[in-house]
């Protein structure tokens, strides 16, 4: 996958970051929580136990008054007749009346009394307030604990009736059982089953099953209707006959506002911390990038341009860029070097093929110099520049290549050349254009070499093109092949002077020569710049093309 | 002392000359109002499940009861009867509640009730205790002294009755609007005792003529916790 330089810093910079912010976040709030939880939970146990001592405190101090209820001389009276007249039904009636009495003075909900061997002898039980005398040979309720009757369930308490230090029964005493006095929710169960529960929003069914999990452990955490509850049991009174009383609390409720603000706090501080690393890791990334993308820009540039980056006024402060930006400047200048060397090894080919063309024949000699200078003098004076100036420049040192395939004899020929020999002649644009076909990077000289010989009016060869659909460069190179070719000298005449053939230029303008061309040429003669450049004293291509290297040609 | 013993003497000579007896009678004003009654409701009350509110009768006037309470006789050695009183225990109360009977009777206790009851007393007068029994038992008691019995129930303490044992057979109670009447009383001057429970004794010298009978009112001036002041003193 292709990604930017940037994006991939900001990524392996931030996702790491955050991957473990997160998680340490994560962690840190889960202990948080935990210790938020346990720290309830103890606080919770906390206030159970003292709750459980607050109540047997109370029991006790109920006892204590109970306990008199128990010194009551008319009850141990009623007793010991009862337990002469065992039998008597209205003894035993005399004691209920007084038990009847007694649990309405003292608004009492279940008293009953045992012989001093725990048999129950008489008791009444409130019953839809309605105080009714127990069979006690059906019933058999214990002297402490809980009894359930009904719908109702009574909290029994005992306590020995004495007479002169001698124990002559029990009396118990009941209460009936009410949940509403505990201030946590709390249910009773008898056998693992429920009897009584204050537990909001919860069957009977579930705090079942959930108090089973929880066995005989005094402390268990649970789970009702998806709350985790703790639950203790109040083990400060022994209940007997599988009576078992236990508090429940929610944990879950208790913790949950704590675990809110935790939970906000951690996420504000784990989107905060995101947010920064997010921030810092932009600002490395691109402070890492920066200096990179200037040099890419710059390269870049270099390379729409052709010219080598300059990077002067990149500020490389980071050692690491400054080494790349050195060590690329310093690829860049070889490479540059070596493409000069080309160019120049290049040029001096095609200078030295030239010369060799020329030095075929003495008339001809530095013919190919000369037809480029001139002409690249009339291309400036039509105002062409730049690498236009160049192809002419160039294709007018090449435009006679052809001849190399004109014979010898041919070609040095002191007489007049027979019609065959002329048309042997006439072949060599198309020969040039052959030769330099394949050669690559030699493309843009063709129209010269091939077309040099193209006259205005299309009485030219080897095309027979007309006007301008022969190419400017073409033009140029044919008129300045006209002027060198007069006014030099050949083995069959002499040469012409220079004004002869301006003359002769001008006549056959309009017919032979584009005729905008002969006015050029004519502008730079007014110049001097044709007579003062006679034959002779034309500069070698080398010292005119590459001035750079004069110091390496003069060795 | 010894006036007192020549004036009794005296007056049993007079009364023993004289045939033609006279009445003693007068009013018993109780000055506030009393102590609360105590009452006890019936076990029958309970069972049924009705709620009962304690120490009080709508019914009757509580001045009317403590005034019915009182009981009036004479002191001496004046000729006495041997009489049989009721003191039943009925509906959880010793009814009725106060019984004035001459030195020498005898009252039956029966047990009028569904449940045991419990009958002592342990007073100067005469201490003695009945144990319990149940319905239908009656048991009888002599009082050869007098004096005030204050008659209990073992099994429960919120009965509770009076037995006033008179020296001799001039006694009687003041009826609900406080009067009474001490009929064939010989020609002389005996002192009238008027007693009651939280007040105490109250006693009047009265003369008794040939002519004329003896009037005589009693005020038991009692204050709102029902303790006596003169008593106090």
């Amino acid at each position: 996958m292709r990604m930017r330089f940037a994006t991939r810093a900001f990524l392996w910079s931030f996702i790491p970051f955050a991957i473990l912010l997160a998680c340490s976040f994560w962690v840190i709030q889960q202990r948080v929580q935990h210790t938020v939880r346990s720290g309830l939970r103890s606080s919770l146990r906390e206030a159970h136990i003292s709750m459980a001592r607050l109540r047997q405190e109370s029991e006790l101090q109920n006892s204590r008054f109970l306990r008199i209820v128990a010194e009551n001389p008319p009850l141990k009276a009623g007793l010991q007749l009862l337990l002469v007249h065992a039998k008597s039904a209205s003894a035993r009636l005399t004691l209920e009346d007084q038990l009847r009495e007694i649990a309405d003075t003292l608004s009492f909900d279940f008293l009953m009394v045992s012989n001093s061997d725990g048999v129950p002898l008489a008791g009444i039980i409130r019953i839809d307030d309605q105080l009714v005398a127990m069979g006690m040979h059906r019933m058999k309720p214990p002297q402490q604990g809980f009894f359930t009757l009904g719908a109702n369930t009574y909290q029994l308490n005992s306590f020995p009736i004495d007479i002169n230090e001698e124990n002559i029964g029990v009396l118990s005493i009941g209460e009936r059982f009410d949940l509403s006095e505990f201030s946590t929710p709390t249910i009773l169960t008898q056998d693992g089953e429920i009897l009584r529960s204050s537990v909001p929003n919860a069957s009977s069914a579930e705090l079942e099953s959930a108090v089973r999990g929880c066995g005989n452990q005094a402390e268990c955490e649970t789970n009702i209707a998806g709350e985790v509850y703790m639950t203790l049991a109040a083990d400060t009174v022994n209940f007997g006959n599988g009576y078992t009383l236990r508090s429940l609390q929610s944990v879950d409720s208790i913790s949950r506002p704590v675990q809110g603000v935790v939970r906000e706090v951690f996420l504000i501080a784990t989107l905060g911390a995101l947010a920064a690393a997010a921030a810092l890791s932009l600002f490395s990334s691109r402070s890492i990038v920066r200096p990179i993308a200037a040099v890419v820009s710059s390269l870049r540039q270099s390379e729409a341009t052709g010219t080598l980056p300059s990077f002067q006024s990149t500020p490389a402060s980071i050692h690491e860029i400054r080494e790349l930006i050195e060590s690329f400047t310093r690829a860049a200048s070889a490479v540059q070097e070596s493409r000069e060397d080309l160019q120049r090894a290049y040029l001096e080919f095609i200078g030295s093929l030239a010369g060799a063309l020329d030095a075929r024949d003495d008339y001809t000699a530095g013919h190919s110099r000369r037809v480029s200078y001139y002409s690249c003098a009339i291309a400036e004076a039509l105002n062409i520049t730049g690498s236009e100036l160049e192809v002419i420049r160039v294709g007018a040192l090449l435009h006679d290549i052809g001849k190399i395939g004109v014979t010898d004899s041919v070609l040095r020929k002191p007489s007049r050349l027979t019609s065959e020999e002329m048309a042997e002649v006439q072949q060599h644009p198309s020969i040039g254009r052959r030769i330099l076909e394949g050669v690559r990077g030699f493309q843009q000289y063709l129209p010269i070499v091939e077309l040099h010989h193209e006259n205005w009016d299309g009485t030219g060869y080897p095309l027979h093109l007309a006007d301008v659909k022969v190419p400017l460069c073409a033009r140029i190179t044919h008129v300045a092949d006209a002027y060198d070719a007069m006014t030099s000298a050949r083995s069959y005449r002499s040469a012409l002077s220079h004004e002869a053939a301006i003359r002769e230029l001008k006549r056959c303008a309009g017919t032979q020569f584009d005729p905008e061309i002969v006015k050029a040429l004519l502008r730079v003669d007014e110049v001097g710049k044709f007579a003062r450049h006679a034959r002779s004293t034309v500069p070698s291509p080398r010292l005119v093309f590459l001035p750079r290297a004069t110091g390496e040609a003069s060795q | 002392m010894l006036t007192r013993a020549i004036s009794v003497t005296l007056a049993i000579l007079i009364l023993g000359l004289s045939l033609r007896a006279r009445e003693i009678e007068g009013t018993i004003t109780i000055q506030r109002r009393l102590t609360k009654r105590k009452v006890t409701s019936t076990a029958d009350l309970y069972q049924r499940g009705v709620a009962v509110e304690l120490g009080s009768d709508k019914e009757q006037n509580p001045l009317a009861f403590e005034r019915n309470h009182v009981a009036i006789y004479l002191e001496g050695h004046l000729p006495s009867e041997k009489i049989s009183a009721e003191l039943n225990q009925q509906d959880r109360r010793f009814s009725p509640d106060l019984v004035v009977i001459p030195a020498g009777s005898s009252v039956s206790f029966a047990n009028l009730d569904p449940i045991f009851h419990n009958v002592f007393s342990l007073s100067k007068a005469k201490s003695f205790d009945l144990g319990n029994y149940p319905k239908g038992q009656t048991r009888i008691v002599a009082f050869p002294k007098p004096g005030i019995v204050v008659v209990d129930c073992h099994l429960h303490p919120n009965m509770s009755a009076i037995i006033v044992v008179t020296p001799n057979r001039w006694r009687t109670k003041a009826d609900a609007s406080g009067r009474f009447v001490l009929p064939d009383v010989p020609p002389g001057t005996y002192t009238i005792v008027a007693w009651h429970r939280a007040a105490g004794f109250f006693r009047k010298t009265v003369r008794v003529t040939e002519a004329a009978g003896a009037s005589v009112d009693f005020t038991i001036p009692l204050d709102a916790e029902g303790v006596v002041e003169q008593a106090r003193q």
